[in-house]
C-alpha cells in the first residue's frame, strides 16, 4: 500500500525528471540516475524513496546495484483527476473567453 | 472540475450577456474561431462535423460527428459528439449572472477503462504532452507494466 499520495510524488521537478528518465531507458542503476543531476547522492536517494513509496519506482537489487524501474499505474490516478479531455476544453474555454473580450 | 470517471464537467463565468454567449456557440463563424472548423447549424436534428487534426497512430480520423441533442436559445444546447471509438455527449448550459454568463459544459460519455478511448481524448486534446500522459500511454501500451 503506498502511503505517500502520488500527486505529491510528481510536485517535484526533480522526481519528475527521475520518472522521465525511467520511462526513456527502462530499468536504470542508482548511479546512472545520479549523474543526470547536480546533488549529492544521499538527496537523490531521499527522493527515489518518495517515488518508491508513492509506488511509482521499483527497486531491485542486481549484484551490488540497486535498479529502478518505472511503475506507471499510479499515474492513472492523476490522470483521471486532469483529464486529457478537461485540459482540451480549459484551452477552448480560454479562447472562448478572449474571443468574446476581443469583440467588446 | 472533473466529478467523477467518464464526466468532465467545468463552469466559467464570462462578462458578457448570454445573447452574446449564445452566438459564440451556434454562429459556426465564431464556433470555428474557438473552438474547430464546423458545418453547425442551430437545428435539432441537424448532423455536422468538427475537424481537427487527426491522429491516425490513435485510430482517430480528425472529424467529431456531432448531432444537435437539444436547444434552448441563451440558455441550453445538447449535443452528440462520436470521434474515433469515442460516443459522447457535450451540454452547455448558459445561466445569467451579474451583468455576464456563467457557462456550464458537461462532456459526459467516456469509458475511462478503454485504453483506446483514453487515446482519442489526448488526440482530441491536442498536446497533452506531460509526463503523466506519456508514461500512461506507456503503460496502456504495455499492460503487463
Amino acid at each position: 500500500m503506498a502511503d505517500v499520495d502520488v500527486f505529491a510524488a510528481v510536485a517535484s521537478p526533480v522526481r519528475r525528471q527521475v520518472l522521465s528518465l525511467l520511462r526513456d531507458g527502462g530499468s536504470r542503476p542508482v548511479q546512472e540516475l545520479a549523474d543526470h543531476f547536480d546533488m549529492r547522492r544521499p538527496s537523490l536517494s531521499e527522493h527515489l524513496r518518495v517515488l518508491k513509496d508513492a509506488g511509482l519506482v521499483v527497486e531491485r537489487r542486481s549484484g551490488r546495484q540497486r535498479l529502478y524501474t518505472l511503475r506507471a499505474e499510479p499515474l492513472r490516478e492523476v490522470a483521471d483527476w486532469l483529464h486529457p479531455y478537461e485540459r482540451f476544453w480549459r484551452e477552448k474555454l480560454a479562447n472562448l473567453r478572449d474571443l468574446l473580450d476581443g469583440e467588446s | 472540475m472533473t466529478n467523477c470517471a467518464g464526466v468532465i464537467a467545468i463552469d466559467q463565468y464570462l462578462a458578457h450577456p448570454p445573447a452574446h454567449v449564445w452566438r459564440t456557440l451556434t454562429d459556426p463563424e465564431l464556433l470555428a474561431r474557438w473552438l474547430m472548423p464546423n458545418d453547425f447549424a442551430p437545428v435539432v436534428g441537424h448532423r455536422f462535423t468538427f475537424h481537427t487534426k487527426p491522429r491516425p497512430d490513435l485510430g482517430f480520423d480528425g472529424t467529431v460527428h456531432c448531432e444537435v441533442l437539444e436547444l434552448t436559445p441563451e440558455r441550453l444546447l445538447r449535443l452528440a459528439w462520436r470521434g474515433g471509438r469515442l460516443d459522447s455527449t457535450v451540454t452547455w448550459t448558459l445561466r445569467p449572472e451579474g451583468k455576464g454568463t456563467r457557462l456550464f459544459l458537461e462532456h459526459a460519455g467516456f469509458d475511462t477503462d478503454d485504453p483506446a478511448q483514453l487515446h482519442a481524448y489526448t488526440a482530441m486534446g491536442g498536446g497533452w504532452h506531460s509526463i503523466m500522459t506519456r508514461a500512461l500511454d506507456r503503460m496502456l501500451l504495455a499492460p503487463s507494466g
